[in-house]
């Protein structure tokens, strides 16, 4: 522990009161989700410890910003900042203003949004557009930032759903967009093994966390996903897992190893086939004298 | 500028333009927020010639011919036309291998009437910016020659096989070029090859030029200042619609993924690429991209298999250019008359200052100007219709 701190202090450049720091939590709030089907009540607890962890973000800088989106079954939207005028809050039992806020705030905005859902029809959670959302909010902070102040952004996701290799294209959009402009985005998966967004960690320089057991989130939230991207590297955290790079191919949305290649719109296909069905070309040859055709290209 | 003009028509018979009044100053008297929303409309404008539908040659195969003469060291652009160009090259290929995972790109100079290539055809964009970046202490000497660096380029890009996407790009400083024979010779072959030559130049409109770019489907444009310039060179990033002559065909590649270890540490291997190079030694290491047909272990992406000859990429690389085949689609300008209080993805709350606002003819949300313009830019994914259930897979299929 002696140790962090020493670095931390020798580190002065993100200690500096000009660079802030934006976390943007997205909650997977999608009742379709299988561990909340097993056992509705664990979204309390899930959601005692995001705001809980939202705090501890708000605690560790007075600078520090934070927005929390929820991706529903249908739509998603902020929670916190909401939309409309924030609520008033008086002081109760000695608690900084602002944690009181944000609880209010999330709680109110979310039991209004599940209260706006009623539908038994499971459905998948759209967090590829949840997190370009997100992305846009980041770009307006950048925009609106008084000069002279820097931004550190990143997203933490939350979500106890499957990968939705439909979404493919979203996420490699959100990704790449992210990357660019400097965005780590975190995940934290509850339930279920998520290749695709382990993807996206690993293009943004995120981290990627299979939670063990679900008793723990807070634990894990607070020891993985509080320190900010740079201190992360002195700490001892979970190793990373080999990233899968397969891709999805476009005609069974399967993850596979070996694909042919439309060489006009670089659409992928897990078998030949004689007309590409994104672009509608077709394709003059065969399988084998399409390989020859491409060593000669390929010479360099 | 940037439009085709006619080319047998002159100048002064088009219409009477007033350019001047087309830029107004400010409250504060500046022009610059005018040049801004004049640039902004030609964002637009061009964005709403994006349609996804039209085929793109993607796997470019791109040659930079630079004009290296007597002509770029004069100080019309700063420091020197030449430090400039390279200094927005160094972006532009990055740029481009960026947009473009599966392209090639080499480079040619002309200067003292001959063509020289520095960097031959290679998906790497270090090298390149490392040849180019070493320009800047090579003599501008002579004249260039366009036909001997034409030719050149040509002799390796014939090689190439049918459905590569085949293209010249040469920046000209210089207003003439000396040649050693007919150029229209070299022009029409270019042509027959379906190679797409485009031109621009740092100085004036010149003839030869603008019959290169219009023979074989180019484009041509003089740049007006550094800031054109730039605008110019990285429309070449886009990939251009694909020639009609392009064949195509399905190439098969394989998408390497590292070795499954559960629990246990992977083995030390050597990796393919560097096992017999001279100058630097494979070293034994763990990790790796191993090729799904026959083990053999890589330490980078893309690259062709040289044990059983399938080409390598991640996934990845090649969703970088997907968002050129499915572009997020385009939004209509509506006047705010108070629809909704907040743009649907940034949260922002309109006033009275957003005269405005748009909208998605597929999700109909409604966002600001500044999002319009990150979205399409960058983004490539309308955040309204990515989520929203009924419409999240509109730019995959239509």
């Amino acid at each position: 522990m002696n140790n962090i701190v020493l670095k931390r202090e020798s580190n002065t450049d993100f200690s500096s009161t000009d660079e802030t720091s934006l976390l943007v939590v997205i909650f997977d709030s999608n009742p379709g989700q299988q561990f909340l089907r097993d056992n509705t009540h664990v979204l309390t607890h899930c959601l005692d410890s995001i705001i809980a962890f939202s705090n501890a973000h708000l605690m560790q800088k007075a600078q520090n910003k934070l927005a929390v989106m929820a991706c529903h079954s249908k739509t998603s939207q902020f929670i916190f900042p909401g939309p409309g005028k924030p609520i008033d809050i008086r002081q109760t039992d000695g608690q900084y203003e602002i944690f009181t806020m944000v609880e209010k705030t999330i709680k109110h905005n979310l039991s209004k949004l599940l209260g706006s859902d009623i539908s038994n029809i499971l459905t998948e959670s759209l967090l590829a557009g949840t997190i370009a959302m997100a992305l846009c909010y980041i770009a307006r902070m950048q925009r609106i930032k008084s000069p002279g102040i820097k931004i550190n952004s990143r997203i933490l996701l939350v979500t106890g759903s499957s990968d939705s290799a439909s979404q493919y294209m979203n996420y490699m959009n959100v990704f790449f967009t992210a990357q660019k402009h400097n965005v780590v985005i975190d995940v934290c998966a509850l339930d279920q093994h998520l290749s695709l967004l382990q993807q996206g960690c690993d293009i943004t320089g995120g981290l990627y966390l299979k939670l063990p057991q679900l008793q723990g989130l807070l634990q894990y939230l607070l020891w993985v996903f509080l320190p900010e991207p740079p201190i992360r590297e002195k700490l001892v955290l979970p190793p990373p897992v080999k990233v899968d790079y397969r891709a999805a191919c476009f005609c069974h949305r399967e993850l596979i190893d070996i694909g042919f290649v439309c060489s006009v719109c670089l659409s992928i296909f897990c078998k030949f086939s004689p007309i590409c069905t994104t672009c509608h070309t077709v394709f003059k040859m065969p399988g084998p004298l399409a390989v020859k055709q491409k060593k000669k290209k390929l010479k360099l | 500028m940037g439009d085709e003009e006619e080319p047998k028509e002159y100048r002064w018979e088009t219409g009477y333009e007033k350019t001047w009044e087309a830029i107004k100053e400010d409250d504060d008297g500046f022009l610059e927020a005018s040049v801004a929303d004049i640039i902004q409309r030609a964002k637009r404008k061009r964005q709403t010639q994006k349609t996804g539908t039209t085929k793109l040659g993607m796997m470019r195969h791109l040659y930079i011919l630079l004009d290296c003469s007597d002509a770029m060291s004069s100080q019309d652009l700063k420091p020197t036309r030449l430090l400039c160009t390279i200094k927005l090259l160094d972006g532009f290929i990055e740029e481009f291998f960026d947009q473009n995972p599966i392209s090639q790109m080499g480079v040619i100079i002309m200067h003292n009437k001959r063509a020289e290539k520095i960097s031959d055809l290679a998906g790497n964009s270090h090298k390149h910016v490392k040849q180019i970046n070493s320009l800047n202490r090579t003599s501008l000497v002579g004249e260039p020659s366009i036909q001997n660096g034409l030719e050149m380029a040509l002799s390796s890009l014939k090689l190439l096989p049918t459905h590569a996407s085949r293209e010249i790009l040469i920046i000209m400083g210089s207003l003439t070029t000396c040649d050693p024979s007919d150029i229209n010779v070299t022009i029409e072959t270019l042509k027959q090859e379906g190679v797409r030559c485009s031109v621009i130049g740092l100085a004036a409109e010149v003839h030869v030029c603008r019959q290169l770019a219009n023979q074989t489907g180019g484009t041509y444009n003089v740049i007006l200042d550094d800031c054109h310039f730039k605008d110019l060179l990285y429309q070449q990033v886009d990939p251009p619609p694909a020639a009609v002559c392009l064949d195509s065909s399905l190439i098969k590649m394989g998408f390497p993924h590292q070795m499954e270890a559960d629990g246990k540490e992977e083995p030390l291997t050597m990796c393919m690429c560097h096992v017999d190079s001279v100058d630097e030694g494979s070293k034994l290491t763990t990790g790796g991209y191993y090729c799904p047909q026959c083990y053999s272990k890589y330490c980078e992406l893309p690259v062709e298999c040289r044990a059983c000859g399938l080409t390598l990429v991640s996934a990845p690389h090649l969703a970088r250019s997907y968002h050129h085949l499915f572009p997020a689609a385009n939004y209509t300008e509506v006047a705010f008359e108070k629809q909704v209080s907040l743009c649907f993805a940034c949260q922002k709350t309109f006033t009275e200052t957003d005269k405005q606002v748009y909208s998605c003819p597929n999700c109909s949300k409604t966002f600001c100007l500044d999002c319009d313009i990150f979205i399409h830019d960058t983004l490539h994914t309308c955040p309204g219709c990515a989520t929203n259930l009924s419409t999240f897979q509109i730019t995959h299929t239509s």
